[in-house]
């Protein structure tokens, strides 16, 4: 494809100088920005899956401490987030700086193409290790577990276990998201099928008992709270919330234990503005950013921050621990005999 | 048969009007092909060079491997199905209410179209969670049903019928829209030959107006076609939960199933979709080869059919049954969801609020620079794709030659890709058009603007193709005789024959760019959200609440606007056309 282009020399020699001249601003601002001592500046690029208004709440209290930081907000699914990354990246150029989405798996893969840049935060001291890449390249930022959501119009019993799942009394009156179209189900579905207790026959049980696949946790949480299903296993803190509207819906950490997924953060290598993103991440693991995803109605990941109203904060959850590189190497095969389980 | 060679004899004869253009014709022709060779297929061709490369070079790995798998076939298998029993199901409701529209004396004609466009503006997402609960264990039918003898169950939607079903409802407003300016405009004398000549009405319908609406129907038909095609939402919500895949699904799995042989296998498949698409639209053209150019009528939508008073109440109120079914309850269901105060609570007085409006429109920023940046950009868009794409169809119609041929299915093709590979393909081609230089297209505003020129220029082409078709060239050398040219032509002969046509079209892009969603969640950047960046937003954090409210005041803005467009319809018809 590239010979396509030879002919354009001209143009690729405007866009070099064009490139150079940039490079040379920029650095010339880094040097200003380093004489006169003060904060951060310049613009970072931050793309991530939390939910808008969550997105532009951090990034509001961020620029509040380090008003010199331009920066723009790309949001959209994980799925979404991560496939433009990719695109990006085999266009030649990764526009992100800093990467906020939902689980260290997905991290996992960037780390190994090496797209990432390792970075310690100071910060991060206040985090359990488990939640740390030891290389660096990712740290997590929040405690998102999974668990079962329970419509109280319909079940006076509160169940206690993921079995309930299973039994018969809940035939085709459950429902999950999918692990095709949503990455927390799929990383759900690598730690639950490697735990020894539930494996893939949990997953063969709940194909039995006629459960109902939905794209994402927004569904699951429609159907349960409007009373189509009674049982569904959903991400946490999407229950709270309904159920603080008002909405006819109990949370339920079943004592199994509940997968945990982070929402890491993370550099890109190629970032233009190292300075800022680090300013960044520290900044979400801080105790202000901490505060703020506790405010938020998120489980905080920083020891010593409560969690929101009818959250378990970390050290009341049973987590059940899968290790990330091994849940990449199995993912694609998770996936794929997930979908043979459930096809027809 | 001699007659038609006759008339391309004499619209060939017609091009010295154009004579600038046909002195040098190679050249222009080649520029044009050029550019819409790199701005439709170039992008689309990037990434299906990915399915053929690997780290060691040339492959046809990914093409063996895709090919051998069982679940591929099932899948185009699926498609194959969905698709055609769907574009099947629309043309037979858009020709059926197109052809009561314009020829049948009913009441509430106006209205009538109103609604009739409803199910192609609601979201898919909220006609399928309409439909769901209509079909669902406590749902009206199955009360119904449950009163009926026998044990009747409520029919599964999620199920291939279902998706036809639903695909079909949502896309037969765009065989309407195509067709009924084409059954106007056939002249009422051919039918009163026809039935002097002994035919019935049957017959008639069958040998002379379905023949001379065909360019109308083909086009609706091929549109129709393209969209059940690549539409992702109703496959998805109500394909997931049985594990129903179509091509635009399983395209959307492997892109975000990561790892370095992900777009390889979309690619693959994405060029399997191409393929289907293409062969769409050579039967369509393979249609059109047979339709005959009329008379040129100016549209008349007198009706021609009467009724008995006691039929035609009862076709009133059949037609109106349908239509509340189909257009009104999800738009009722997006109502009443976005005035509950959280889910699955009893629909009482107490429980209704204004409050996800509140959040909407007052609390939060961003939904109403949404819809500002939408409106400029469906706007825009309506203009370039209004001239650029009725400029492609006067060529297309004036020389229909290989070149502009390829040129049309180059512009077919990004229409008919699933929105999101659609978007990865915009990325690889405009962040470094040429690699090592960004233009610095990509992460700005503009990058919409082509993304949507160039994925629904197609309509505006359609439209206007369709309705150059409707003008005998006669037309147009009368008006040359007669001494009119250039400006004086267009605007006193041909506009006002084109223009029902022509507006139909920019109608459509001016539509799907306004609440385009899949594009859109790819390519944005801060400042330039649409509002399908905000729907699908609050969609993904469990805000179904905020998105319906959003959704049901653009709707209703929709409708108004629709309604004012039809007034300003009818003062054109009175002032422009009674003043020739």
């Amino acid at each position: 494809m590239n010979k396509l282009f030879t002919g354009a020399s001209v143009l690729a020699m405007t866009a070099m100088l064009a490139a150079c001249s940039g490079e040379e601003a920029a650095n010339n601002a880094e040097a200003e920005s380093a004489d006169s001592g003060s904060a951060v500046s310049g613009s970072l690029d931050f793309y991530t899956s939390q939910p808008d208004a969550d997105a532009q709440a951090l990034v509001d209290a961020f620029t509040e401490k380090n008003p010199d930081v331009e920066v723009s907000i790309f949001r959209s699914g994980t799925e979404e987030v991560v496939s433009k990354i990719q695109a990006e990246d085999q266009a030649g150029d990764i526009q992100a700086d800093v990467l906020l989405v939902a689980d260290s798996v997905t991290f996992e893969n960037f780390k190994k193409e090496e797209l990432l840049l390792p970075y310690k935060s100071p910060e991060a001291e206040a985090i359990d290790e488990s939640f740390i890449d030891p290389d660096g390249a990712y740290t997590g930022t929040k405690v998102m577990a999974t668990g079962l959501v329970v419509n109280t119009n319909e079940v006076k019993d509160l169940p206690d276990s993921w079995t309930v799942l299973t039994e018969e009394a809940s035939k085709g009156k459950a429902v999950m998201p999918s692990p095709l179209y949503s990455g927390a189900a799929a990383y759900n579905l690598g730690v639950i099928t490697k735990q020894e207790d539930m494996g893939w026959e949990f997953y063969e049980n709940m194909r039995t008992n006629d459960i109902t696949i939905t794209q994402g946790n927004g569904a699951v949480l429609e159907g349960v709270a409007m009373g189509e299903q009674h049982y569904g296993m959903i991400v946490d803190y999407l229950v709270a919330q309904a159920k603080s509207d008002g909405s006819p819906v109990e949370l339920v950490y079943p004592k199994e234990g509940v997968p945990v997924i982070t929402e890491p953060v993370g550099i890109l290598a190629n970032t233009d503005n190292e300075k800022a993103a680090q300013a960044f991440v520290d900044f979400v693991l801080s105790e202000e950013g901490q505060e703020l995803a506790s405010e938020q109605g998120y489980t905080p990941i920083r020891e010593g921050i409560e969690a929101p109203e009818g959250l378990k904060s970390l050290d009341e959850m049973n987590v059940l621990e899968a290790d990330s590189v091994e849940l990449l190497e199995t993912r694609e095969d998770d996936k794929a005999k997930f979908g043979e389980i459930f096809g027809q | 048969m001699t007659l038609k060679q006759q008339a391309i004899g004499e619209r060939k004869k017609g091009m010295p009007s154009f004579s600038l253009f046909l002195q040098n014709k190679k050249f222009y022709k080649g520029i044009g092909l050029l550019a819409v060779f790199l701005l439709f297929l170039l992008p689309v061709l990037r990434l299906v060079w990915l399915s053929f490369v690997n780290d060691s070079g040339l492959t046809l790995d990914y093409y063996r491997q895709v090919l051998q798998e069982t679940a591929t076939w099932v899948t185009v298998q699926n498609t194959l199905i969905i698709v055609l029993g769907s574009t099947l199901l629309a043309l037979v409701l858009g020709v059926v209410f197109s052809w009561i529209v314009a020829y049948v004396d009913v009441s509430g004609k106006r209205t009538m179209q109103l609604f009739i466009f409803l199910p192609f503006i609601i979201p898919s997402y909220i006609t399928t969670l309409a439909w769901t609960q209509f079909f669902s264990g406590s749902g009206p039918v199955a009360a119904l049903l449950s009163r009926l003898p026998g044990n009747l169950e409520v029919p599964n939607l999620y199920s291939i019928g279902g998706i036809i079903l639903l695909l079909g409802l949502s896309h037969y407003p765009l065989v309407y829209l195509f067709t009924v300016n084409v059954f106007r405009k056939i002249p009422r004398d051919l039918e009163e030959a026809a039935a002097t000549s002994g035919l019935s009405k049957k017959q008639t319908l069958q040998k002379v107006v379905l023949p001379l609406a065909l360019p109308g129907i083909a086009s609706g038909g091929l549109i129709a076609f393209l969209s059940n095609l690549d539409n992702f939402g109703i496959p998805a919500f109500l394909g997931t939960p049985s594990n129903i895949r179509v091509l635009s699904t399983y395209i959307y799995e492997q892109v975000v199933g990561f790892g370095p042989e992900a777009f390889s296998r979309a690619a693959v498949l994405s060029a399997m979709l191409g393929v289907i698409a293409l062969a769409g639209t050579l039967l369509q053209w393979f249609l059109l080869r047979r339709s005959r150019v009329t008379e040129t009528a100016r549209s008349d939508s007198q009706p021609r059919i009467f009724l008995e008073p006691m039929k035609r109440r009862l076709l009133e109120i059949a037609l109106w049954t349908f239509l509340l079914v189909t257009s009104v309850m999800p738009l009722i269901a997006m109502g009443a969801l976005s005035l509950i105060s959280a889910y699955g609570v009893p629909f009482t007085l107490e429980n209704l609020s204004l409050k996800n409006y509140e959040q909407v429109f007052l609390n939060d920023s961003k939904p109403a620079a949404a819809f500002m940046n939408s409106l400029k950009l469906a706007l825009v868009t309506m203009a370039i794709c209004l001239f650029l794409g009725t400029l492609f169809a006067y060529l297309r119609f004036k020389s229909p030659d290989w070149s502009t041929k390829t040129a049309e299915l180059f512009i077919t093709i990004p229409y008919a890709l699933p929105g999101t590979v659609f978007a990865l393909c915009m990325i690889f081609m405009w962040m470094e058009p040429v690699p090592g230089w960004n233009p610095g297209i990509y992460g700005t505003v503009f990058i919409l603007f082509i993304a949507y020129t160039t994925r629904f220029l197609v309509l505006q082409v359609r439209g206007s193709y369709t309705a150059f078709l409707q003008i005998d060239p006669s037309m147009e050398e009368a008006a040359r005789t007669s001494g009119a040219k250039g400006w004086a032509k267009w605007s006193k002969i041909l506009l006002p024959l084109l223009l029902p046509g022509i507006l139909s079209g920019a109608l459509l892009v001016f539509l799907m760019a306004l609440t385009e969603l899949t594009v859109s969640s790819l390519l944005w950047s801060s400042g330039s959200e649409t509002i399908g960046v905000v729907i699908f937003g609050y969609e993904q954090a469990g805000y179904s609440t905020y998105s319906t409210a959003f959704s049901t005041v653009l709707v209703l803005g929709i409708l108004l606007s629709g309604a004012l467009f039809m007034m300003l319809g009818k003062l054109w018809d009175r002032k422009v056309l009674k003043a020739k």
